[in-house]
């Protein structure tokens, strides 16, 4: 499915010296019709000029803050853009273009205003055994601190209304802000759903993702969060 | 005596800290200043806390008073991480205004 025409659909992607591969995954959405806005967040590579030429709008930290920070200044600039559906992608190649339909038309199906992918709903390719229980045990987490009933969690691909966009605040700069995102849902009252999507990891993803030590760096990120005002 | 009036001086700046602290993060300012309280009513009434030390099982009331005094020393860092935070969130909200407008006018002048 081809985005709605006269329906501005921006893809944000938070982007860190991701020149090697982002070039191929913005040809992917480009070709597919949508709007592309790349944060780059301070690379040392040439991921913005590799970004502007592939067709995005890129939007350059002046210094590294980290995805969360990428994410929150994608969505911003998609709204001063007049976003009508804000969809949030991995600049590292793991996600598919082709999901995006799905979790538009979840978005018009079912009144949401926010989708989230779930690889279990989906499927996952390559996923390590360890990957796959640290992220069960995340979304169980997750469960409990936010009620949300999910079925994963820490999966960057999501689609939003402008409405749902509006309220989302991401005040966690690093790793935290996709349970940070989840909490603001929760909180937002606002109706969401979850889509089946596909994950495709590859030895570059998975030297880009998460260990167990930046899970424990999550968790001190939240508690921290909880401490101020 | 000596050194009751300089714990004293020092558990009444901790006091303070709190108290200035509070608005900004409540957790820290509250257990800071329930810590000195503690902390001075232990270093005025020694007998209690060696009769509370003893209790707890740390011996001596002179020790119960050093770790209350690590206690708050440890809450003070966790204050400072908290403000390296907050000043870091400052450091975005500039940053992101920066690199929006940068973007926004690269458009507008067609780049």
């Amino acid at each position: 499915m081809q985005p709605i025409p006269g329906r501005s659909v921006w893809v944000v992607i938070a982007a860190y010296n991701e020149a090697t591969v982002i070039a191929a995954v913005i040809a992917d959405l480009k070709s597919a019709g949508y709007r592309v806005a790349v944060v780059d967040d301070g690379s040392a590579d040439a991921t913005a000029r590799t970004a502007a030429e592939a067709g995005a709008a890129v939007v350059r930290h002046p210094i590294n803050l980290g995805q969360g920070a990428g994410l929150q200044t994608g969505i911003e600039f998609a709204l001063l853009a007049g976003a009508d559906v804000i969809v949030t992608f991995d600049g590292d190649g793991q996600h598919r273009a082709t999901d995006i339909p799905g979790l538009i038309d979840a978005l018009d199906a079912q009144g949401a205003d926010f989708v989230l992918g779930s690889r279990f709903l989906g499927a996952s390719l390559n996923q390590p055994l360890s990957r796959r229980l640290t992220l069960k045990a995340a979304t169980w987490f997750t469960r409990v601190t936010t009620g949300l009933r999910i079925t994963d969690t820490h999966n960057g691909l999501r689609a939003m209304t402008r409405r749902g966009a509006s309220r989302i605040r991401l005040r966690q700069n690093r790793m935290a802000h996709a349970s940070e995102i989840l909490h603001q849902i929760a909180d937002s009252g606002l109706k969401y759903v979850e889509a089946p999507v596909t994950i495709e990891y590859s030895a570059y993803s998975l030297s880009k993702g998460q260990t167990l030590g930046d899970s424990l760096m999550i968790l001190t990120d939240l508690f921290a969060r909880r401490l101020q005002r | 005596m000596i050194a009751q009036i300089a714990l004293t001086a020092l558990l009444f700046a901790i006091l303070l800290y709190a108290w200035i602290e509070y608005p900004r993060s409540p957790a820290v300012g509250m257990f800071a200043w329930l810590a000195a309280l503690g902390g001075l009513y232990f270093v005025w009434v020694p007998s209690h806390a060696t009769r509370l030390a003893e209790l707890v099982g740390i011996g001596r009331g002179v020790d119960l008073i050093i770790y209350i005094w690590v206690g708050i020393s440890l809450l003070v860092l966790l204050n400072l991480h908290l403000k390296l935070r907050a000043q870091m969130e400052l450091i975005t909200v500039l940053a992101r205004e920066i690199a929006i407008a940068n973007a926004r006018a690269s458009r507008a002048n067609g780049e």
